[in-house]
């Protein structure tokens, strides 16, 4: 049977922009190209500028994990200036940072992810739903289309808590370099709890039975989209007065084996990426440069590799990395351990709130660098990410940016091997022609892709080894 | 139908034993629930090029929550975002919303529009023979729509997206298309904001508008006028650090020439804004926004876009 190429555009429900095109043939998918279509230059637009604007404009990367990049921000300021933070700074840090996961997690489920497996209401915005395989039985249908209304309800919640300590959401303004600017205090510690448990009621009480209800009744998905299980985390939750003590430990998971990991072993290529390298006039050597004329290139995102090895990464690799999860590298794996890291940091984020001192804000900047080059890392929503500068009279000379979804959207590197999520796509069997956009739309927002993240990463050099990080 | 006809008609019809007064009536009660007691606001809504802030934002909404905005306040018909079709059902939707609604309905346009290399650097849609850009979809559907709403700061002036060196050439909506643009700035949008200018088109019209596009119902005062923290400024009264409870002027606050009304609004249910954070207002529903803001931690006079201008300028603004 001849091969025949789809193009499966737009991918909705996710952030961001994404177009996937597959090559079928017959049934089964034998190729997979994932897009990200849209390019914004950060990398750019932060050169020039006062490295202490890193907090306050890398948010404006992307809009759902804002509280990642503006945390990461920080850890880099924090270093670069040397500032010591107090237990109250990265309880409240944590507080923050917690209740934005947790807003992406819920959103991602409810709202992006529920109606591939739950009949919708034939109105807008769910009209044209298509879903050829609905499962359940109608009375849970309803029962989780209630929830979608509620999970907005309660995702607002959880952003209330960020805006209480934070100022606003998203990119929010008091969790800066030095620690937080609002101080913790008895009133908004107690509504803080309020909120939180609020959030824990309907995690514990509506994600957790309906994460299970979706993995009983679609359990194949246990089988669809495996990557090949390897898995990598920057770590989470920093804590320490130099940001020192990961909470959620770092590392690189190569099947039953954890290996600590070594930044300098992490490369981008940019093959079949839309850029191209030339000397600029007047640059500080080889220069990226973005060309959407390139040949053969089919995205935005960069191929970024470990060891020269396609990496995982999300909530199932924090999951597994941290002995939480045992399981595959499935679609249903990758919901699963979303839902059960969101339980986890519900519990956390109140054991935190129930730990602070009221006291004056926790801040305390310092104003003179003590480097010109400096490294910072997390795990984000989605996965590791990290932030790089190179400063110089503190404007920035270079800022680069490797994000989660560059991660799981790599496209192919300079062999032609898979990314995960074209890897997870690849030797999908489509059972019925019709449900080719179910299955694959499935497969593809089990990674929680966030385009708007994917499009930023770049450094002047095509790669992050150690010496020429920055 | 009148109160007498429809008296008529049952008094007509009653007698009979079948359904042909249900049926008629029905038709009737149909018609009069699909019309002006229902009326919701039909939207296009495509993300450009942003951070996805604005719809993240959007859902933060609190009375109307944003599934109350879905269910009683507009039709969303497209939207990349939140829509559940996927893949060419999603595109022709679009295609038949904007064929049959010509003129009818609105067009949310959430972030700015690269002209560089013919728009190629910010994708809509693809299909297997061609790319529809940002660019083609909002002169399509710009000229189209009977409102025209720009969403964020990045719709709106260009915004992050433009900032400089400005490497995609992107710019705001209004240099696209020829036609009234609806600014609802913001990085991100305030939801009231937002959720607000879509209930003044669907109940009452066009709001209306500021010099910059914007609705004056919420960009008419600047920040500086409303702060809490007013009587800090007139006395002199300034932080010395972040994390401080007096004036922020002096760690760069921008609310003196910034058209907003998040003192007394605030965000996320009304809880909190970035003074009342102990921080600077960065001026985010600006024209300049971020250049004109940064570096953010310093005062006015001495910012980026402003070093060469009139210092105090924005006293006179205010």
């Amino acid at each position: 049977m001849a091969k025949k190429r789809v193009m499966f555009s737009p991918v909705t429900r996710l952030e961001g922009l994404l177009s996937v095109e597959v090559t079928l043939d017959g049934d089964r998918v034998v190729n997979a190209n994932a897009s990200s279509t849209t390019f914004r230059g950060f990398e750019w637009i932060m050169r020039d500028r006062h490295v202490t604007d890193a907090v306050y404009m890398t948010q404006r990367i992307c809009g759902i994990c804002s509280t990642a990049h503006g945390a990461v921000a920080s850890y880099l300021l924090d270093e670069l200036y040397d500032n010591t933070l107090s237990e109250n700074a990265q309880l409240m840090r944590n507080i923050m940072y917690a209740s934005d996961i947790i807003q992406n997690h819920i959103r991602h489920f409810y709202l992006f992810g529920l109606p591939d497996y739950v009949r919708m209401p034939q109105r807008p915005p769910f009209h044209g739903q298509n879903l050829s395989d609905a499962r359940l039985n109608p009375k849970d249908d309803q029962r989780l289309l209630e929830n979608y209304f509620e999970a907005i309800k309660v995702s607002q919640k959880s952003h209330e808590i960020l805006a209480l300590f934070g100022g606003k959401a998203p990119h929010q303004h008091s969790f800066v370099h030095g620690g937080v600017s609002v101080a913790p205090t008895a009133d908004k510690i107690n509504r803080a709890l309020a909120l939180a448990k609020t959030v824990r009621e309907f995690v514990k009480g509506k994600l957790v039975p309906d994460t299970e209800l979706i993995a009983r009744a679609y359990s194949d998905y246990y089988q669809i989209g495996v990557t090949e299980g390897q898995f990598l985390s920057f770590g989470l939750f920093r804590f320490g007065p130099k940001n020192e003590r990961l909470l959620l430990k770092n590392g690189v998971q190569k099947g039953n084996r954890l290996i600590p990991l070594d930044i300098g072993l992490i490369n981008e290529d940019i093959t079949n990426s839309w850029f191209s390298t030339a000397f600029e006039q007047g640059s500080k050597g080889k220069e990226l440069i973005p060309n959407p004329y390139k040949p053969g290139a089919y995205t935005w995102s960069k191929s970024v590799t470990y060891g020269g090895q396609h990496y995982e990464v999300g909530p199932l690799a924090r999951m597994i990395i941290n002995g939480k999860h045992r399981g595959g590298a499935s679609t249903m794996d990758r919901i699963y351990a979303r839902t059960l890291e969101t339980v986890h940091f519900t519990q956390l984020m109140e054991d935190w709130l129930k730990r602070l001192k009221p006291g004056p804000a926790p801040i305390e900047q310092k104003k003179t660098p003590v480097k010109n080059k400096v490294v910072a890392t997390t795990d984000a929503m989605r996965g590791a990410l990290l932030h790089s500068a190179w400063i110089e009279d503190e404007q920035v000379v270079r800022y680069n940016i490797i994000t989660p979804s560059v991660w799981n959207f790599s496209p192919k590197d300079e062999y032609g091997r898979l990314g995960p999520t074209e890897g997870a796509l690849v030797g999908t069997v489509v059972p019925r022609q019709e449900m080719l956009f179910n299955v694959l739309g499935r497969i593809i927002r089990s990674f929680d892709p966030c385009l708007q993240c994917a499009t930023h990463v770049l450094d002047m050099r095509g790669n992050v080894k150690k010496e020429r990080l920055i | 139908m009148d109160k007498e006809k429809f008296n008529e008609l049952c008094h007509d019809l009653a007698p009979r034993s079948d359904h042909t007064l249900t049926e008629a009536i029905l038709k009737e009660v149909s018609s009069f629930q699909a019309g002006e007691q229902n009326k919701r606001l039909p939207v296009i809504w495509i993300e450009t090029s942003d951070s996805g802030d604005n719809n993240i934002a959007f859902l933060n909404s609190t009375y109307p929550y944003a599934g109350q905005v879905f269910t009683d306040m507009i039709d969303l018909l497209y939207c990349n975002s939140f829509m559940t079709a996927q893949g060419k059902h999603a595109l022709n939707i679009l295609e038949q919303a904007a064929v049959m609604l010509k003129g009818q309905f609105t067009l949310v346009v959430e972030g700015a529009i690269p002209l560089k290399d013919n728009g190629l650097y910010n994708i809509i849609i693809r299909t297997e023979n061609r790319n529809i850009t940002a660019l083609e979809a909002v002169n399509w559907l710009g000229n189209l729509a009977k409102y025209v709403v720009a969403m964020g700061t990045c719709a709106s002036f260009g915004g992050v997206s433009s900032a400089k060196p400005n490497i995609t050439g992107s710019v705001a909506v209004r240099q696209v298309l020829n036609r009234e643009i609806i600014n609802v700035s913001g990085c991100p949008v305030n939801p009231d904001w937002f959720v607000g200018t879509l209930a003044h088109l669907l109940m009452y019209g066009r709001p209306e508008l500021d010099e910059l596009g914007r609705p004056t119902l919420f960009y008419g005062y600047t920040v500086h006028r409303h702060c809490q923290r007013r009587s800090y400024f007139d006395k002199g009264d300034f932080a010395e650090n972040l994390g401080d409870i007096e004036c922020m002027f002096s760690q760069g606050c921008m609310g003196p020439r910034t058209g907003a009304d998040c003192p007394y609004r605030q965000w996320i249910n009304y809880v909190n804004w970035p003074v009342r954070a102990n921080t600077p207002c960065i001026g985010c529903t600006n024209e300049d926004f971020p250049d004109g803001s940064t570096p953010f931690f310093t005062p006015i006079s001495e910012k980026g876009s402003n070093k060469d201008k009139e210092t105090n300028k924005w006293r006179k603004r205010e």
